[in-house]
């Protein structure tokens, strides 16, 4: 679409503008007209979803950037448009359209619906920013959106949680300005082009490495990171399964995202990576172990989900385009993955000897659930195989720190596939106590019945198309890594920008 | 010798300000003055990062206060500063509207009670039994209080039971 | 499309006809109709005798190829497991499909794993490169998983066991792999094969280990055993016939790919263990040799038949590794064709005591006696299987174990020829408890009217033990395809005639050998019969002992405590050493997430932020 009258359109600014103003509509619109303001929300979605589409046709997957409000980088805000940023901005509506609360009704759908607008936008903006303090205020919108979600239930333990949470994200966030404020002191600049051509000469020293740890504890927090993720279990089991499957499924991967964008551009030190993997580790071993005691449903995924973003960290510490390349087949495998397996949560939360009999009444449920288990411990040919192989030849090459990572991912492997499977045995004993149905149990919403075999079916279709998507996965990588064409793209110009600002 | 300039002591505020904050968080056994901590973390936090554009000797960022090439500080942290000051008063707003949310619910907002409750209630919604000592004590459970003025009568076992007024 | 291609197509249509059309009455004669077309199948591809034949389609997903193949190694493995898949849906298709049926399982959901099963392992057996065998690997290990629950709640836990164990030994291959990848630059088997050479002994030893660990645990080598005995019990009738003659032999596979082919023998005895006299050739030996005897020694102590078999499944593939790592001509010869010779025998003892249990209902050796009487058939068929077991002739098992003994002797490594000797001892003891409680002495007053096991059972039956005794007589072609193996694995190559091996310091010929026994029966018969008096045939009970006459409400059955007196002099060397290991394991695992559960338990996670942020300020070295 090259005609003038829709050039407007291809803006990245709209897809987070759009939900925004949307979330803040919702309620004059709803006290006008419940059924406009009941379909609102699912259009802006529908509308950003295309939008995203038109950005990516108009350029072509090649990258490009957008000041906002007409003041150029380094002085004013990018918005950095490129591969993997679009890959996340489209997942984000997508998700949040699967989990949309359909069968919420009311005032409390309302709030509802402005909390999910408020974190589509929001987690859009901090995909496409490229400025670092931009990127913290996206980052606190997400966090103040999630809690008013996380606590959407309106239990004394759904509070509990969530002030918990709060009170681990906010301090969390605090770290992290103070490793804005090291960086900026550092290096006189916010935006990351910026910073990634200073980087080398001024980053690479304790200050630096301290700057990154901060910001590491600060964005690990929605990244489930190790140890900043003791909120997890108690979120994902007292928020209603849709919110935690977005929580685990999308938020966490946007904010590996900036930590990846932070590691590659900013942080391009081999330190910086020993720690991300020694926290990946740590989060894999203690998350995948944890899990093995869960006694329900949610909390054992809320575990793995853990042990699986370790996982996605170790991979991401991996020097050079095969880290990110195995990051992303790690990351995106979980995304579709965990909010499956939360879809399913909805009508299986709970204590997991409750389920038992379960796959002989519902085949198709439980059908569906071997298959996600199979995917999550890496059988061939399901995608997750493939994931794992990347990351774990990749660990081989490395040195000796690298290959216990790898021997710890096998040994914790085989012992999700005891825990997955320990499930999987119980849903098909027979004479179980869910093998006959229950008068009262709730009948699922049109979504949570729905978005689980999607789901799979996605999976399934990746592993049928597994070489056109793990080949799209190595362009994405390849971009990603371009450091020098990040900087390019930012500043066309050739003369270099001001090295270190200098105030009259 | 560490030079006591204004902008040491400002640092070392700075810096004291979030320790003291980071550290009443973590001693803290009241949700409350968990919320107070963070609220002087995050303001330590904040005087870092004006702190980070400090210039010594020079004069406030705005145009026109004075002859043109005078040094000023640096504009921008303030900006952020002031993003980050709004940020922080809106989550501290909505940590105190869950508290109240969880002082309603739990009637206490002492955090090792609240923590103990949340893991019940969860455990309860899920249908897990729990099984350690000190949720499923062996044997009976107590006699419920003794109300005041009750007349206490021996029965055939020995126990004290209540014969309560009417 | 080549013949492989045709054989692949042939053993998915197994699988799809099963899935589609299983809950039809004729889909069972059907699916055997079809196990024979996939034997046509192998038969045609002509690779036992041939050249290799390729597949004429493969992937490559991330610069990683994978493609199929077939040698004469995939062939005998492939007709191997095609007849185990005949004679058990031959088994299955009859009488005791509509038994399972009405007991209110689902025969459909057994073809379907059944067919999974040959299906899986046809693919393992094609793998070219270390990602297709990896991927036929954990095929396999899913298929058994799905046939081994199909059970009870017995069975459910055992392949609980079985997951874990295999899922373990997956992700040792996985990494071995991965480290082969890193010093090889490819899992092509060409390239792995070339860059091997240039390898440290201690690489060598890391990728033994743990190629060694992941195949070792499909195979059931010690100490990896545990769970093979209930899982392949538990499993529905014809399916523990099933992974009883053919399963455990794919680790066995996987073994002569990787480490006989590629690492070789000499290799092995080449690299020593530190501080020990031994190599690591002596090592595998010896895990061999205890996996003959221990595993053995329990299963005299059984008292479910089931179980009695499925512990000599174990112990008989200790012969079988054995055999191999002594790297002579006669002794690989020996062990690669007990593969074959087992899979007759135990798919057959398996029958029989599926048949009894369809008579009986009960496998329990305590509550049977005197079949022989009601069903003598399948008497004879376990005599033939139980001979063959234990290694005598005239049957083939005799053949193998011969090869394997002639071989440790003439190698000079006596030690392990006793070894093997005393694994031999506790098989025909323990073989013998199985057909004396199960088909000799007193007749149960419950099974007086038990009749011979229905001829759909009977047939295959039969026909395995006519094979059995036919291989024993004529080893010839079983030992021709031994030598197509051995050429193509790289071992030096049996000289075999039809009768036996003939070899300078000792050769075997069975036609002659089987011809003195039945002549020493012949002329033994002669005499009894002949010379002999006139012999009236008596009721069992038609009997005088100890004072007064038998009756049939009196147990004169001797069957529990079997072996009183060998139980009382190495009873106490029963200790439980496995169990006690995977128990500890577990239990370390258990402690180790409590550990971690504490840390997302803790009532102030804050303390936990602070202290990582402080370490790693330090870390950074501010």
């Amino acid at each position: 679409m090259n005609s003038s009258a829709l050039a407007w359109v291809v803006n990245p600014a709209l897809p987070i503008v759009l939900p925004l103003l949307a979330a803040f509509l919702l309620g004059p619109v709803t006290r006008v007209s419940a059924f406009v303001g009941r379909l609102l929300g699912p259009l802006t979605l529908a509308i950003c979803v295309w939008l995203i589409g038109e950005l990516w046709l108009a350029h072509g997957g090649e990258p490009f950037a957008v000041a906002i409000g007409t003041f150029a980088a380094p002085l004013g805000i990018v918005l950095y448009v490129d591969r993997i940023a679009l890959l996340f901005a489209a997942a984000v509506p997508i998700f949040a359209l699967l989990f949309w609360p359909w069968e919420v009704s009311g005032e409390r759908a309302t709030r509802e619906s402005a909390l999910l607008l408020i974190l589509v936008a929001s987690a859009t903006g901090l995909a496409l920013s490229g400025d670092i303090f931009n990127i913290y205020v996206f980052y606190e919108l997400v966090a103040v959106a999630s809690f008013g979600l996380a606590a959407s239930n309106a239990t004394g333990q759904a509070y509990v949680a969530t002030i918990r949470y709060l009170l681990q994200s906010a301090t969390g966030s605090l770290l992290a300005l103070i490793g804005i404020a090291i960086l900026y002191l550092k290096t006189g600049t916010l935006t990351l082009a910026h910073l990634a051509e200073l980087a080398p000469s001024t980053l690479h020293d304790p200050l630096g490495l301290a700057a990154f740890a901060l910001l590491l504890i600060g964005f690990g927090v929605k990244a489930e990171m190790f140890p900043v993720n003791t909120w997890v279990p108690e979120v994902y089991a007292t928020a209603p399964a849709r919110v935690s499957a977005l929580l685990a499924g999308l938020v966490s991967k946007l904010a590996v995202l900036v930590v990846v964008r932070l590691l590659v551009l900013v942080f391009n030190q081999p330190e910086a990576s020993q720690l991300l993997l020694v926290l990946g580790a740590l989060g894999m071993i203690s998350g995948e172990l944890s899990a093995w005691r869960a006694r329900d449903f949610s909390r054992m995924l809320a575990f793995s989900s853990i042990g699986q973003l370790g996982m996605v960290f170790i991979a991401f510490a991996l020097p050079g385009e095969i880290g990110v390349l195995a990051g992303l087949a790690v990351a995106l495998h979980h995304l579709v993955l965990k909010s499956g397996l939360f879809a399913l949560a909805a009508r299986w939360g709970g204590s997991m000897e409750a389920l038992a009999g379960l796959g002989r009444r519902s085949p198709l449920a439980g059908a569906i659930y071997v298959l996600f288990a199979l995917s999550m411990i890496g059988v061939p040919p399901l995608p997750g195989f493939w994931a794992k192989l990347v990351v774990l030849v990749a660990l081989a090459q490395q040195g000796p720190l690298e290959l216990a990572a790898m021997g710890a991912i096998l040994v914790v492997t085989a012992i999700e596939a005891n825990y997955l499977f320990r499930l999987a045995v119980v849903l098909y004993r027979k004479g179980g106590a869910a093998a006959v149905p229950a008068s009262g149990v709730p009948a699922p919403a049109l979504g949570a019945g729905l978005v689980a075999p999607l789901l799979c079916l996605t999976l399934l279709a990746a592993t049928v198309a597994i070489v056109p998507v793990t080949e799209g996965l190595r362009s994405v990588a390849r971009q990603t890594v371009d450091v020098a064409g990040y900087v390019r793209t930012v500043f066309p110009s050739a003369q270099p920008p001001l090295a270190r600002k200098e105030w009259p | 010798m560490i030079p006591f300039s204004l902008e040491t002591i400002l640092y070392t505020c700075a810096i004291g300000m979030v320790v003291i904050g980071v550290f009443g968080l973590v001693l803290s056994n009241h949700l409350l003055r968990m919320v107070l901590a963070l609220s002087v973390a995050e303001a330590g936090g904040n005087l870092l990062v004006v702190l980070a554009g400090y210039r010594g000797g020079a004069i406030a960022p705005i145009i026109g206060y004075a002859a043109p090439g005078t040094l000023m500080v640096d504009p921008v942290p303030q900006a952020l500063v002031l993003t980050s000051i709004v940020i922080g008063v809106g989550v501290e707003a909505l940590a105190v509207a869950i508290l109240i949310r969880v002082y309603r619910a739990y009637g206490s907002l002492d955090l090792r009670l609240l923590v103990e409750r949340m893991q019940g209630d969860m455990a309860k919604a899920a249908g897990i039994p729990r099984t350690t000592s000190t949720h499923a004590p062996a044997g009976e459970r107590p006699l419920p209080p003794i109300p005041v003025g009750a007349r206490h009568q021996p029965d055939a076992v020995g126990h004290l039971a209540p014969e309560v007024q009417s | 499309m080549t013949s492989l291609d045709l054989l692949f197509l042939v053993s998915g249509l197994t699988l799809v006809v099963a899935l589609v059309l299983g809950r039809q009455r004729l889909t069972a004669p059907l699916l055997v109709v079809l196990y024979g077309v996939q034997f046509a199948a192998l038969i045609h591809t002509g690779t036992l005798f041939g050249d290799p034949v390729a597949a004429s389609f493969g992937i490559t997903v991330l610069d990683q190829p994978m493609h199929w193949r077939y040698d004469a190694l995939s062939w005998f493995f492939a007709m191997i497991t095609i007849g185990a898949g005949f004679f058990s849906a031959w088994y299955a298709a009859g009488v005791w499909q509509s038994a399972y049926a009405k007991g209110g399982q689902s025969p459909w959901l057994f073809h379907v794993a059944l067919a999974a099963n040959v299906f899986a392992m046809l693919v393992l057996l094609g793998s070219g490169d270390f990602l297709s065998l990896f991927l036929g690997w954990e095929l396999v290990s899913w298929a058994s998983f799905l046939l081994m629950a199909l059970g009870g709640p017995a069975s459910g836990r055992a392949a609980l066991r079985y997951l874990t164990y295999a899922f373990s030994g997956a992700m040792a291959i996985l990494g071995a792999m991965a480290l082969l990848y890193t010093q090889a630059g490819s899992l092509e088997y060409a390239q792995v094969a070339a860059a091997i050479p240039t390898l440290t002994n201690t690489q060598v030893w890391v990728l033994l280990a743990l190629f060694g660990s992941g195949f070792g645990v499909k195979m059931g080598l010690l100490p990896f055993h545990l769970w093979q005995a209930a899982a392949y019990a538990e499993t529905p009738g014809p399916g523990s016939a099933f992974f009883g003659a053919i399963s455990s032999r794919m680790g066995l596979y996987a073994i002569m790919v990787v480490i006989v082919a590629m690492m070789g023998v000499t290799r092995l005895a080449n690299m020593d263990v530190v501080f020990a006299l031994v190599s690591a050739r002596d090592l595998l030996a010896w895990i061999a040799a205890l996996t003959i005897i221990l595993p053995t020694f329990t299963a005299l102590q059984q008292h479910d038949a089931r179980y009695l078999l499925a512990w000599h499944g174990i112990g008989q593939g200790g012969y079988m590794l054995l055999g191999l790592v002594t790297g002579s001509a006669i002794g690989t010869a020996g062990g690669i064709m007990h593969v074959f010779n087992h899979a007759t025998y135990q798919a057959a003892l398996f029958m029989a005591v599926m048949a009894v249990v369809h008579r009986t209902g009960t496998a329990d050796l305590n509550k049977l006696g005197g079949l022989v009487a009601r069903m003598p058939l399948s008497f004879l068929v376990m005599l033939f299987g139980i001979i063959g077991l234990a290694g005598l002739p005239p049957m083939n098992g005799f053949v193998s174990k011969w090869m394997i003994y002639s071989a440790l002797i003439t190698d000079g490594m006596p030690l392990l020829f006793v070894a093997a000797i005393v694994g031999t001892l506790g098989t025909i003891l323990s073989v013998y408890k199985l057909i004396h409680n199960m088909f000799l002495g007193q007749l149960r007053i419950e099974h007086e009217q038990v009749r011979e096991a229905p001829l759909s059972m009977l047939a295959p039956m039969l026909a395995l033990a006519t094979l059995i005794f036919l291989s024993g007589l004529v080893p010839g072609p079983v030992l021709s395809w031994v030598a197509e193996v051995q050429r193509v694995v790289g071992l030096p190559v049996v000289n075999y005639s039809l009768g036996g091996v003939i070899d300078p310091r000792g050769s075997l010929d069975m036609l002659w050998l089987v011809g003195i026994l039945m002549a020493g029966f012949g002329v033994g018969a002669l005499v009894f019969f002949g010379f002999g008096g006139k012999s009236r045939r008596v009721h069992q009970l038609d009997n005088y002992a100890g004072g007064h006459f038998l009756t049939a409400q009196v147990r004169y059955q001797y069957s529990d405590n079997f072996y009183a007196g060998l139980m009382h002099l190495i009873g106490p060397w029963y200790r439980g050493a496995f169990r006690w290991l995977e128990e500890a394991i577990s239990a370390l695992v258990d402690l180790l997430s409590y550990a971690m559960h504490w840390i997302y338990r803790s009532v102030q996670p804050l303390v936990f932020l602070l202290a990582a942020t402080v370490a790693m300020l330090v870390w950074a070295g501010v």
